[in-house]
């Protein structure tokens, strides 16, 4: 829920950086339509804002910031956490006094009995600025997961925070574009974290703080998660059974509110899994939302009324025509915050869902990921051949005029980066430098100067799912179910992202986790006596719009004197011979409409 | 009289282990005296790319990364290697490198570095022939190394020179001597926790670093000590994570055990802060880097005595050598070491005891010293 902002600065006056913090927060409003506040600590020149939208305590109790009863420590926060009422209890017991039955409460108290060890006892998707008058120090801190984001700013001894980039660019905290955001967009599709498309605004790494020292205006940034792995599970049977527990209480939990509460039914395994056991729990009271259309190819219907027959809550099902997305996207894109080729089909159900009531949705982001239900998993394997012979060969590869081949180039890269942008890249360097007209070494030197990424040698189904999980997840659907959700005011919880549901999958044997021939088969049989076969015995279609051909039929986008250079013209030719793939002319469009 | 001089290695900032930190001081190292001297220098690296490097090393034009490309790396080697003064090898895996260099470019002096395990076993035909015929000057790590080289290559002793690894120079050095708040509150422990710590790689293949003999240490100290952490911190792979887990439920210590994997650099300097006592009785370092990087923020050693470690601990008077396989030893070891924690002054005397002997301005003149020589004979 909700969305926040800040600014702690010495050198502002006061009112300039209150005046600032409204303006982020009016740039937030779309994220928290319910309430607004500010609080403001002279001394420390530190203001918090923030923009509520209520789930949990729904009274003006739940008004942020919000201080603890002795004013010791203030807090602005976004997200839930799942697991508060049995900390509270804990705290109880501590002596911790409440007053209130909300969640941001909790943390505040965690914090003042537990210290920093407090960040990693919180279960759930968040991001907080907590300020500890005391010893004069403020944390922001970002779930382990990477749910919730949160972006900063650090210039002259100033940091600025917000949800949103565009929150801190309209407070003219930072104006200045990133030189290289185009490079990487049109290289993943996306901006990698931590960048954006601002100069020096960089998202905090999940399941990590930033500690800031209002004595000496410094700041450290450090983990606090810390992943321990629990024991191997080796055997099947064990696994099954365990996945199955782990599923249902991770959805128990989430589904948590005291608000409206529904689940994103898509006719795939991974949201048919998460709408029956949120039924099991909630029954009539559980509102599915779907989509449907006329293109046929797209149609699930068929497979969304197989999981909806079993359920017993109100279903709203809505169609999107070709001419609602004409129509909304220039919405959708102001609504992205930072470019991105995906979260059309976020934005839409999303709206659906705020229109039928909603406040809360669960999703069934993230099982992919785990139990290998992506092509790369299988793909991968090849690399580790293919990074058996001498490089230099495959630099020719980039001549070739089919998609498919010119990837082949990025093994010349022998880099981490480059193997996943083999996997699931857009556009290559060399392609890039002339969209773009800029040098290739500068274009190279940006998409492979990344020293965070680990050295990946196994090349097998865990490097795989690394590379989903941290890159295309975390940057790519993570980010875009958050920004597209927030847009209407719509919180997407995702219980495969449970931390003790993701520790335990990752604890499983690689053999035991994966399956060569069927994806997901871990899960599927975890749950074979709920999940109908048709749902799963069937080519994988993901959550997928019919965007080649409406964007094909869309003027502006296939408007050739809209583009600039010769490349960026021939992308859009071959994209009307229905050549090339829509994401790849989308993401030219969008750079076009940021010049 | 400038001079082109070129370190070649295999992998210097892709990855992170003994060798490849020693590349980078010493590539550091080389590139400063060229840059007073206004000599020529580059290093050459064949699994690293350009875009690896660490820009505080060394500048981009010093550097040449070929990915991988064994023939981009003949083909330069052919073209501008032999024009070179002085060709140092850092691994001895180059040593063909090193042999076409000297057939094309006589006058050239090539230095090979041996640093631990890759010299102390037997070596093929054109490693032996590099050796003996072409190679002009041995850098050892360690006198351990350089005794190695001569027991088990018959290297003239008069070739072979020590140069003891000196600390990186861009470590993080403490001026405190606190344990930092956010790693005590990340493994949930308590100022008042006796902390052992242990950064090696955790590999099944390398089953000689003595963890395992810390693992039953600790069940036996953990009665004398409850208080007792043992932080086992490195990359491990999945056999050997399994052979540790079984292990430590053996010992019965899950709850003394903290496996951390990898760590960053940028955290390395908290976890010595961190802990009280380091302890890795391995017995085939080369001269083991880690040990003087805990020295170097004051946190005392135990490390074995069979190895090159004993130049890391100046033969005793840094830390303590123990023989690895005696247990019995280990534990009496610790136990003293435990029983008398050190105070921040003891820790920053320790600092600067350490600093004191490897340094880098001293590693660079020792450097700037044997090229000296080496045109002096």
């Amino acid at each position: 829920m909700c969305r926040i902002a800040g600014i702690i600065s010495k050198r502002l006056k006061a009112e300039e950086t209150g005046e600032k913090v409204r303006i982020m927060c009016q740039a937030l409003q779309h994220g928290g339509p319910d309430d607004e506040g500010i609080f403001c600590d002279q001394q420390t020149g530190l203001v918090f804002g923030h923009r509520r939208l209520s789930i949990i305590d729904l009274s003006r109790n739940g008004h942020q910031p919000m201080a603890d009863a002795d004013q010791r420590a203030w807090i602005t926060f976004n997200g839930e956490i799942y697991n508060y009422i049995p900390l509270k209890q804990q705290l109880l017991a501590l002596g911790a006094k409440f007053r209130s039955e909300t969640d941001t409460e909790v943390i505040i108290q965690a914090y003042l009995h537990w210290g920093m060890a407090a960040f990693s006892k919180l279960r759930g998707i968040f991001a907080f600025a907590l300020y500890d008058i005391e010893r004069s120090l403020t944390y922001l801190v970002r779930d382990s997961s990477g749910v919730k984001p949160l972006y900063y700013h650090i210039e002259n001894g100033q940091l600025s925070f917000a949800s949103e980039v565009r929150a801190l660019k309209k407070a003219g905290i930072a104006t200045d574009a990133d030189s290289a955001w185009k490079i990487r967009f049109l290289a993943y599709g996306h901006i990698p974290e931590p960048y954006t498309t601002l100069k020096n605004v960089y998202s905090l790494p999940k399941g990590e703080f930033l500690c800031w020292n209002h004595k000496k205006d410094t700041c450290d940034i450090h983990s606090y998660h810390v992943v321990q792995r629990k024991t191997p599970v080796i055997d099947a049977e064990e696994a099954r059974e365990a996945v199955r527990s782990a599923l249902t209480i991770a959805v128990t939990r989430q589904l948590i509110a005291d608000a409206p509460i529904g689940v994103f039914l898509s006719g795939g395994i991974d949201s048919s899994l998460i709408t029956l056991l949120a039924n099991q729990q909630k029954h009539a009271c559980l509102k599915t939302i779907s989509i449907y259309f006329n293109e046929k190819a797209y149609d699930e219907r068929m497979y969304q009324n197989l999981i909806l027959k079993e359920i017993e809550g109100e279903k709203f099902a809505h169609l999107v025509r070709q001419k609602d997305f004409e129509e909304f996207l220039p919405r959708i894109i102001e609504n992205m915050d930072i470019p991105t080729t995906d979260g059309i089909n976020t934005w839409f159900i999303s709206k659906y869902a705020h229109e039928d009531g909603l406040k809360a949705v669960l999703s069934g982001v993230g099982a992919d990921e785990l139990f290998g239900g992506y092509p790369s998993f299988s793909r991968i394997k090849h690399l580790k051949t293919l990074h058996g012979f001498e490089p230099m060969i495959f630099r020719a590869a980039k001549y070739f005029t089919s998609d498919r081949f010119k990837k082949v180039s990025f093994l010349a890269y022998n880099h981490p980066t480059a193997d996943y942008l083999l996997l699931r890249g857009h556009y290559i360097p060399s392609d890039i430098a002339k969209i773009l007209d800029t040098d290739l070494n500068y274009v190279e030197d940006i998409l492979f100067s990344n020293k965070q990424l680990p050295y990946i040698s196994n090349y097998n189904e865990e490097d795989a799912a690394w590379f989903e999980t941290n890159l295309y997840m975390q940057n790519q659907l993570l980010r875009d179910t958050d920004v597209m959700g927030m847009s209407h005011g719509l919180e997407v919880r995702v219980p495969f992202l449970d931390e003790d549901f993701k520790r335990l999958a990752e604890s499983i044997t690689l053999d035991v986790r994966f399956d060569d021939r069927q994806p997901k088969k871990l899960l599927i049989d975890s749950f074979a006596d709920i999940l109908p076969r048709a749902i799963w015995d069937r080519s994988k279609m993901g959550f997928t719009f019919p965007l080649q051909q409406w964007m094909r039929e869309n003027a502006e986008i296939n408007d050739e004197s809209l583009y600039q250079g010769k490349m960026a013209q021939s992308i859009v030719r071959n994209f009307k011979k229905n050549t090339m793939h829509w994401s790849k002319v989308f993401a030219l469009y969008q750079i076009r409409m940021h010049e | 009289m400038s001079k082109k001089v070129i370190l070649f290695s295999l992998q210097t900032f892709s990855t992170t282990g003994g060798i490849q930190k020693m590349t980078r001081t010493l590539a550091y190292a080389l590139f400063h005296i060229a840059k007073q001297k206004e000599w020529d220098f580059k290093l050459w690296s064949l699994y690293d790319s350009r875009y690896d490097l660490m820009g505080q090393y060394l500048a981009p034009e010093n550097f040449v990364g070929f990915g991988r490309s064994k023939s981009g790396l003949a083909f330069k080697t052919l073209r501008t290697a032999i024009h070179a003064d002085i060709v140092v090898i850092s691994h001895i895996n180059l040593a063909l490198i090193g042999v076409v260099i000297k057939i094309l470019r006589p006058k050239c002096k090539i230095w090979l570095v041996a640093h631990g395990i890759e010299v102390w076993r037997p070596f093929n035909f054109i490693k032996r022939t590099f050796l003996e015929r072409f190679c002009n000057k041995i850098v050892c790590v360690s006198s351990f190394t350089k005794a190695q080289m001569v027991r088990l290559h018959h290297s003239d002793p008069d070739k072979c020179v020590v140069l003891n690894n000196a600390i990186d120079p861009f470590m993080h050095l403490p001026v405190e001597f606190e344990k930092p708040e956010y790693l005590l509150n990340r493994y949930s422990l308590v100022p008042e926790n006796k902390v052992i710590f242990t950064l090696t790689r955790l590999a099944s293949s390398e089953q000689y670093k003595g963890y395992e003999q810390v693992i039953k240490a600790v069940g036996r100290l953990k009665i004398k000590f409850p208080e007792i952490k043992y932080i086992l911190s490195g990359q491990y792979d999945s056999t050997e994570e399994m052979r540790i887990r079984d292990l430590i439920s053996l010992c019965g210590v899950e709850e003394q055990v903290i496996l951390t994997g990898f760590l960053t650099e940028k955290e390395l300097a908290d976890y010595f802060l961190l802990a009280d006592l380091f302890v890795l009785p391995s017995k085939k370092e080369g001269f083991g880097i880690v040990f003087i990087e805990a020295l170097a923020c004051g946190l005392p050693v135990i490390c074995g005595n069979a190895d090159g470690s004993i130049d890391a601990i100046r033969d005793g008077e840094l830390g303590t050598a123990i023989n690895a396989d005696d247990l019995d030893e280990l534990e009496k070891t610790i136990t003293t070491y435990l029983k008398k924690p050190m105070t921040a002054h003891a820790r920053q005397k320790l600092q600067s005891q350490c600093l004191l002997h490897f340094n880098e301005l001293d590693y660079m003149n020792h450097i700037l010293q044997l090229i000296n020589n080496e045109y002096a004979n």
